[in-house]
């Protein structure tokens, strides 16, 4: 008998989301297949990748990423040279410095930087938050105000400050909505429920369903992926078809594969190599397990990370 | 006069002033002269948010004017007073924008006037969000100057927006009060007609942030009725054109609240004389709810304090209710019993208490609201025990009239009394139940006759009424299941069905609680579950309760039966407290619970068992549940019941003797039931188990074969 191959295409897919303007835009989602089965069906828009700075700007990356930015003195300067890196195709500013445990830099001051950058340069912006919910809650929304007509992504609105975050981003300002949830589906599908009650059109939400390196639970962050997908699309449901964004780079630089020196742990080998491969492993594994888009540090990830988009769809 | 002549009489008179102004102002300026609000992008809000269209210039303000007489009908009917008053407002928009004319700046400190964009954004976000929890717009001059000034600080203090119109305006400069957008209190103009510039507002909310569409006036009214919880207070003496100023905004859903003795229309236009009532009428006419966020006692309030223990050396004083007579209870009221927020207590203080004594207590809070349900009522009070013992040097143990209070010495020193019991119960119920809770108040009795009588004539009565409401509640009886799901995070595919008779298998969430979970949280892991279309009565199978395990599972379960262990069994997250599993010689089932660390005559310990029934999905033979399932008639229905049981072990037998006892005798009429029953002590192998039945006599023995 001969075999006849069945197309896995849905009737449901993922919602189309646009961030930024113009003609660096990128859009995200559209699709009614599993991640990369383009032999189901085109994907018409592949994942995107994007490259993560900070506040902190120099001093606060890992030496092996200094190199990559020599020259550059402000945040500014990183954010210019992050957006003419090969394969870039958004810039991710994480405020990490407001965190009150931390550095607790003013809402204003961090403000200014944010808008600087998008001064600075012309691709799509995601403006993440310090982790501290009623800290983000002020900085988003700030930064959704000075960022008026750029159609950022507020990187994110969670349980406890999604009014806020949702009311500036998504109502006041007609930003693009970043929904966080800590990997649960069902927890994912309750935000976006929130705040499409409040008013947030569930098309302009992105999810960040949660992450972790790979080797730290990431296996509930697969799972959790998976089921999203599958009940976005096989059972059409309307609350979990929202884009996929995750970003890689703030966990995968905090665990100790990839910042403990070589001094310090000769067997493991070469610092520089294992940061990025814990970087690109973490990242594509989220890719094919349905993350629409992913936030990278290293521009050597980055650089593959899209030559293996490009390869695939 | 009825109130529509008032408020047609009010509109046709602020209509003439219009004409005349705009016929003024074109003479003045010409028909071409550019007319707008300033530093907004809709024009004439208002206007533009009835109507959809952007008045640029005099000629076509006078053109709008126009479409404003055609909403200007004259029937007698709720239709015609309220487009005679969004008339009257839209007139008053026109009046007020002819103030602007040339970019002049019509208002000065303190009068605010039009208000920016911009300040609408920043003022949307915490309308938004709740932390403005309501929008009070004060018209006129109050009786006095000080009473005035007491209302607006009354409304500063729970976080309202007050706007100001008229006379108010002057009476807060007289006293010196302090006004401006800072401190929340925004005077907008001396004339009636800047009160526009508050609906100018609400109408540029429901533009930006609701994202209704200019012209679609409906919509608009619905968005300011939902989500803008604005209130008009208006001073005596009202005029006709005050009257239908307040019909515009009563058909923006704003209730107008005044102390003139006028009309009533119920929920919309309020008489309340008293001005220092003005506060609490117009928030519960509105149905605006402040968030409470601190907790008044002179002590901490934590979790941190939930495990102290108070030794009777550091006792101030002792309640014990298994010594004297205490109880604690709540009630559900009528709204208009309950003063919010009022606290008594009745009987002598804690200082009148001798040192180290004990002592009768009762306290009662009285809840009311309007999605309120007595089934909800031991749902809170069975949180009153972590709420008391969160406060630092109290212990609070047991429930309903067998509860035991401690104070410590430290605690009463640093000033708690008898009152700050009632204002922890406040506080944390009207903030952890305010989806359900409008209005509460707290009575705290501590004379010892008081607590005996109302434990006997009060409490008891009621404590009886629920255990009678809980045993009369079926799977029958009621008409719908619901979903707990809250244990997805780590079992992915697991849904418990919990009815009134199986409630689920942690043990922790029966129907009522599943109930009350639902409505305190409607978006939560407990969701309706209809019971319409049986399939199969003896299991337990319905199509509505499969397409919802098929819908919660993710599509990972198709179909399960409520009572039956055999076929198509629920599914178990792994938090059961009990799991029950075939044991085939005897031909009935062994259940373990989980403090039962021995072996069982299936020949599994419990973790073994727990191992096999696990991760959601479909075990036939074995069943995870709650403890109280056991003695549930439901209980392995489909197999004959409670009869199959055969072993349990020996403390999980004392437990549930009474009830399993009760439920035997009902259904097949037999005696001491739990006595026929296995445990470790008796056998903890099939061969000896099955010795010991026979020689009981025991009823599954002759049962057909399960498998």
């Amino acid at each position: 008998m001969p075999f006849t191959a069945k197309s896995g295409k849905f009737n449901a897919s993922i919602n189309t989301l646009t961030i930024g303007t113009g003609d660096k835009a990128i859009t995200l989602g559209g699709e009614n297949v599993l991640p990369f089965y383009t032999f189901d069906a085109p994907i018409e828009n592949a994942p995107k990748v994007g490259i993560e700075i900070t506040d902190g700007g120099m001093e606060n990356e890992p030496e092996c990423i200094q190199k990559c930015y020599e020259g550059c003195t402000t945040v500014v300067d990183m954010a210019k040279a992050a957006a003419a890196m090969e394969g870039v195709e958004f810039l991710s500013l994480r405020l990490e410095g407001g965190d009150p445990n931390g550095l607790n830099k003013s809402t204003e001051e961090l403000v200014q930087i944010v808008k600087d950058v998008a001064a600075a340069v012309d691709l799509p912006l995601v403006v993440c938050g310090c982790k501290n919910v009623e800290k983000d809650a002020e900085l988003l929304s700030k930064a959704a105000e000075a960022l008026d007509g750029r159609n950022a992504l507020l990187l994110a609105a969670k349980e406890e400050n999604y009014k806020t975050v949702g009311a500036a981003a998504g109502l006041a300002y007609k930003q693009v909505v970043g929904a966080e949830s800590s990997v649960d589906i069902n927890l994912a599908k309750q935000l976006n429920v929130l705040l499409s009650q409040l008013g947030v059109n569930g098309q302009s939400i992105a999810m960040n369903i949660g992450t972790a390196s790979a080797g730290y639970g990431f296996e509930y962050v697969i799972s959790t992926m998976d089921r999203i997908k599958a009940a976005a699309l096989s059972q059409n449901d309307a609350t979990l078809q929202m884009p996929i964004i995750t970003p890689v780079a703030s966990e995968v630089w905090g665990v100790k594969e990839a910042v403990a020196s070589e001094a310090d742990m000769p067997e493991w080998g070469p610092a520089e190599e294992r940061g990025i491969d814990m970087e690109i492993e973490t990242a594509a594994a989220d890719l094919v397990s349905g993350s629409n888009a992913v936030i990278l540090r290293h521009p050597a990830s980055v650089v593959t990370i899209s030559k293996l988009i490009k390869e695939l769809v | 006069m009825t109130l529509f002549d008032v408020v047609f009489k009010g509109n046709d008179a602020v209509y003439g002033l219009t004409e005349q102004a705009i016929d003024a102002a074109i003479e003045k300026h010409g028909a071409d002269k550019a007319v707008a609000f300033p530093d907004t992008a809709y024009s004439l809000p208002c206007y533009y948010g009835v109507t959809g269209t952007k008045v640029g210039n005099l000629g076509e303000l006078k053109t709008a004017l126009g479409v404003v007489k055609t909403l200007m009908t004259r029937n007698p009917r709720l239709h015609d007073g309220f487009m005679s008053g969004i008339a009257t407002a839209l007139c008053a928009e026109f009046i007020e924008v002819l103030k602007y004319i040339d970019g002049a700046a019509p208002y000065e400190a303190p009068c605010y006037g039009h208000l920016a964009d911009a300040v609408i954004r920043e003022l949307g976000v915490p309308l938004v969000t709740g932390d403005i929890p309501g929008v009070a717009v004060i018209l006129g001059a109050a009786p006095t100057a000080q009473e005035g000034v007491d209302l607006i600080k009354s409304y500063q203090a729970q976080g309202i927006l007050v706007t100001l119109v008229g006379g108010i305006i002057d009476q807060c400069e007289e006293l010196g009060y302090k006004t401006g957008a800072n401190v929340r209190v925004i005077p907008l103009g001396k004339d009636v007609t800047a009160v526009i510039h508050v609906v100018s507002v609400a109408v540029r909310a429901a533009l930006i942030f609701g994202n209704i569409q200019g012209g679609d006036a409906a919509g608009l009214m619905k968005y300011t009725f939902e989500r803008v919880p604005a209130f008009v207070n208006a001073f005596a003496p009202l005029d006709e054109v005050i009257v239908a100023c307040g019909a515009g905004a009563i058909a923006l859903g704003f209730p107008v609240i005044t102390n003139e003795e006028t009309f009533r229309v119920p929920k919309s236009l309020i008489v309340q004389k008293d001005v220092s009532k003005f506060n609490a009428t117009s928030l519960e006419a509105r149905d605006i709810k402040i968030k409470i966020t601190n907790i008044d006692i002179p002590v901490a309030f934590a979790s941190a304090f939930e495990g102290e223990i108070i030794r009777r050396g550091d006792m101030q004083v002792e309640f014990d209710g298994s010594r004297v007579d205490c109880f604690e209870l709540v009630q559900t009221k009528e709204a208009s019993e309950i003063e919010d927020h009022k606290i008594e207590v009745f009987g002598p203080d804690i200082d009148e208490m001798p040192v180290g004594s004990k002592q009768s207590i009762g306290y009662i809070v009285e809840v009311a609201g309007k999605s309120m349900q007595t089934d909800f009522e031991p749902v809170f009070e069975r949180k009153f025990h972590s709420y008391l013992n969160c406060v630092e040097g109290m212990m609070h143990t047991g429930q309903r009239d067998m509860i035991r209070i401690r104070l410590s010495k430290d605690t009463y020193n640093a000033g708690f009394r008898l009152k700050h019991i009632g204002e922890v119960l406040y506080a944390k119920v009207k903030s952890e139940f305010a989806a359900v809770v409008d209005k509460c108040q707290v009575k705290v009795y501590s004379i010892a006759e008081d607590c005996t009588k109302l434990r006997h004539e009060l409490a008891i009565p009621a404590f009886d009424k629920r255990d009678e409401r809980l045993t009369s509640l079926t799977d029958e009886s009621v008409g719908v299941y619901y979903s707990c799901i809250m244990c997805q995070a780590f079992s992915p595919s697991h849904v418990c069905v919990v009815t009134p008779e199986r409630l689920g298998l942690c043990g922790a969430v029966s129907w009522l609680d599943a109930k009350a979970t639902n409505e305190l949280d409607p978006q939560g892991p407990c969701q309706v579950i209809t019971k319409e279309k049986i399939i199969d009565e003896r299991i337990g199978e319905y199509e509505d309760v499969n397409d919802a395990v098929r819908k919660f599972s993710q599509g990972a379960l198709d179909d399960v039966s409520l009572y039956s262990i055999i076929e198509k069994p629920m599914t178990s997250c792994g938090c059961f407290e009990c799991i029950c599993g075939i044991e085939p010689l005897s031909n009935g089932v062994c259940i373990a619970n989980r403090e039962y660390a021995g072996m069982t005559p299936i020949g599994m310990t419990f973790s073994e068992l727990a191992s096999m029934t696990g991760g959601g999905v479909q075990t036939p033979g074995f069943m995870g549940h709650g403890k109280h399932f056991i003695s549930s008639k439901k209980f392995m229905k489909a197999e004959g019941g409670v009869a199959r049981i055969v072993w349990m072990p020996k403390e999980l037998k004392e437990t549930v003797a009474e009830r399993l006892n009760a439920t035997a005798k009902e259904l097949y009429n037999i005696d001491n039931f739990v006595d026929m029953i296995g445990d470790e002590t008796v056998a903890e192998d099939p061969e000896t188990l099955l010795a010991f039945l026979e020689e009981k006599g025991h009823p599954a023995l002759t049962m057909e074969p399960m498998m």
